[in-house]
């Protein structure tokens, strides 16, 4: 039976940033000033933040629920650690790639801060999974 | 003279060959349900590839092209493309049983993710009456994600031995 206490400190380094990115996107999106929105408010921008609102919300319930599945349900946290690696992956795709033309963050030096950091978020995830994966693994 | 006292197990001492050479023909058998499900994925996931391809190849009548020239055929072509090559990853990883699941939840998020994005951007604009072909990406998307989710479950990772004899 394999436990938590096992994972490396790289582990944990990796948790705290992926945390802090986290946190940093909450705050970024949740004061974003009003005047920025009203000077820009074309449409593209409305659905871009109602983009943003629907991933913060999933984004606030993975950050409450990931403890609990990594201190209580082991086994299935790195089914969950790949899912939310998937999906920062998927996200970063959406927005540079698939969803170019469609939607446009607003001007703000906070929100092309977050942008640009979003690497780091899925190497901090990549890492967490590969070393769940491999812990679990090489356990059994 | 053949000695009927000597078993397989024995012959394959005697050959050389050992239990870690037995155990490479090790199978997995998977249940009739995830068989069935798994052909239903395929199939889904090829008919709604094969209909993007008629729509982007302007093979079907009735299509809007100024809805589509807003963004959304750039967004349904790189879907596809994407969704096509991890259909292959998944039938890759079930034939040499490797990383199946992770896989499998891989597309699950890539589905999960897409149908948000469209609830959220094209909302507007996916009525069932005025784009068929459009809205039936969406009206039976939680049929594939039901699947991903139901195949994701009852997947057998665990090699079984097969039976001495």
């Amino acid at each position: 039976m394999y436990q938590s206490s096992e994972l490396s400190k790289f582990f944990w380094v990796s948790m705290s940033i992926a945390y802090a990115f986290c946190f940093s996107a909450l705050y970024t999106y949740t004061t974003i000033p009003e005047h920025t929105l009203e000077l820009n408010n074309t449409d593209q921008i409305i659905i871009t933040m109602k983009l943003a609102i629907v991933r913060l919300v999933i984004v606030a319930i993975a950050l409450l629920t990931y403890p609990v599945i990594l201190f209580k349900f082991f086994e299935y946290a790195k089914y969950f650690t790949v899912a939310l690696t998937a999906w920062a992956i998927t996200i970063y795709i959406d927005d540079n790639f698939v969803l170019l033309g469609i939607i446009q963050y607003p001007e703000s030096a906070l929100i092309s801060l977050v942008q640009l950091v979003h690497p780091i978020l899925i190497a901090s995830l990549l890492w967490m999974s590969i070393e769940l994966i491999f812990l679990t693994t090489a356990k059994d | 003279m053949k000695n009927k006292n000597i078993n397989n197990l024995e012959l394959s001492t005697i050959l050389g060959h050992t239990d870690e050479h037995i155990n490479e023909k090790s199978y997995v058998f998977q249940s009739s349900s995830f068989k069935l499900i798994f052909s239903f994925i395929n199939l889904y996931a090829f008919i709604i590839i094969a209909l993007f391809f008629l729509v982007k190849g302007n093979l079907i009548e009735g299509i809007n092209w100024d809805f589509l020239d807003q963004g959304y055929l750039s967004v349904l072509n790189t879907r596809s493309i994407l969704v096509s090559i991890l259909v292959i990853s998944l039938n890759i990883s079930i034939y040499f049983n490797y990383g199946f699941k992770y896989v499998c939840l891989v597309l699950l998020v890539f589905m999960i993710n897409g149908a948000i994005d469209n609830a959220t951007l094209f909302s507007n604009n996916m009525h069932l009456i005025d784009r068929p072909y459009f809205a039936i990406f969406n009206v039976t998307r939680p049929l594939f994600i039901i699947a991903l989710f139901w195949v994701f479950i009852i997947h057998k990772d665990k090699k079984k031995s097969p039976k001495k004899v």
